[in-house]
């Protein structure tokens, strides 16, 4: 499995003095030893196609290759940078879109209330047209609410864009 | 897109300095371990992935790793060991994706192969020990390939190959030896 001489031949052709330039010795060893004979068609074989590969290369320049580097390091650095923003975004937009769905719901549940106010006036007859003033009295009262939370609807989600975005 | 306020643009400065002071070392010490080390991880790169094209984007992406790398190297000789272990685990990872998106080594050989008889004729012995060479590696499994190349082609010490190719140092010597025992019956059989 392995040979004495096996290194000895490795570094012989490495360092460009196999077969000729070496101990004539180790040549004659590599064509009786089975193990030597292998390292030696192996390591020439290679040898060879590594520096043909080295030879055919067409390397970019080391200014090119660190340039390259820096400007994705500085990308990747800008992303990791801007994360915490994009989820402090997220989660302002998901608390402006809860809050005008619960204000949604709030003008909803009025809206439906004046609803029924209206039909209740609607099923009264000529001689309950005092009552029916007093609801529209009443309605008139609500509607400055009703504007407030729509204004609050619109207001909210860019108050807290400001608020988020000039920390 | 929104415009950035002055304190992200303060965040974001602070983010690329950082970035140059990621890396490993500096410019000049960069400049000078590339030139020594650029061809060989070329070299093994376009052989063990068979696609010259394909290793000029893994030469790139095998420095920015070693660039971005926190590891503290002792030497010359454990920069370039670390260097080969990225390149290595590089062209493992391109062996794993999908055959449609990577080159196959026996594919690169059949284009060779496929070559009009007359242009074979004409080329010399060395391009033809080269084509003998890629088929019989073509035939090695890839594990055996990355083994005798670090071994014979960069002259890689058995401690030094158990690193690149995260194996344990002693099985490095039996492997190497049917590996070996393998390539070379190929190459004095090439039809077998």
């Amino acid at each position: 499995m392995e040979c004495l001489r096996e290194q000895e031949i490795v570094e012989a052709i490495a360092n460009g003095r196999w077969p000729h330039g070496c101990d004539p010795s180790l040549e004659m060893h590599a064509s009786e030893c089975d193990v030597c004979r292998d390292v030696v068609t192996v390591a020439v074989a290679l040898r060879e196609d590594d520096l043909s590969a080295r030879h055919e290369a067409r390397l970019p320049s080391a200014g090119l290759v660190w340039w390259r580097a820096t400007i994705r390091a500085r990308a990747e650095a800008t992303r990791v940078a801007e994360r915490p923003l994009t989820v402090a975004q997220g989660i302002a937009g998901a608390s402006a879109v809860g809050l005008a769905f619960g204000l949604a719901g709030v003008a909803w549940q009025s809206v439906q209330r004046f609803q029924r106010v209206g039909e209740f006036i609607a099923g009264l007859d000529a001689s309950t047209l005092q009552f029916a003033s007093e609801s529209a009295v009443m309605l008139q009262r609500a509607l400055p609410l009703v504007i407030g939370l729509g204004a609050c609807l619109l207001i909210a989600p860019l108050a807290i864009y400001f608020v988020l975005s000039d920390d | 897109m929104r415009d950035m306020t002055f304190s992200e643009i303060e965040r974001l400065g602070a983010a690329v300095g950082e970035a140059d002071e990621a890396f490993s070392m500096d410019e000049d010490s960069f400049r000078v371990f590339y030139e020594r080390t650029a061809r060989p991880v070329w070299a093994y790169l376009s052989r063990m992935t068979g696609d010259a094209r394909l290793a000029d984007d893994l030469l790139q992406e095998t420095y920015y790793r070693f660039l971005r790398s926190s590891g503290r190297h002792e030497n010359d000789t454990h920069r370039r060991n670390y260097l080969f272990r990225i390149a290595t685990n590089l062209v493992h990872d391109q062996r794993r994706k999908p055959r449609a998106d990577r080159v196959e080594l026996s594919d690169s050989i059949e284009t060779l192969d496929a070559r009009p008889a007359t242009s074979v004729g004409n080329v010399d012995e060395r391009t033809v020990r080269r084509l003998d060479l890629a088929r019989a590696m073509g035939r090695l499994k890839p594990r055996e390939r990355d083994m005798l190349w670090l071994a014979y082609a960069n002259g890689s010490s058995h401690q030094e190959i158990a690193d690149a190719l995260g194996l344990k140092r002693a099985s490095i010597k039996l492997l190497l030896f049917r590996a070996r025992r393998r390539l070379a019956n190929l190459l004095r059989e090439p039809g077998a």
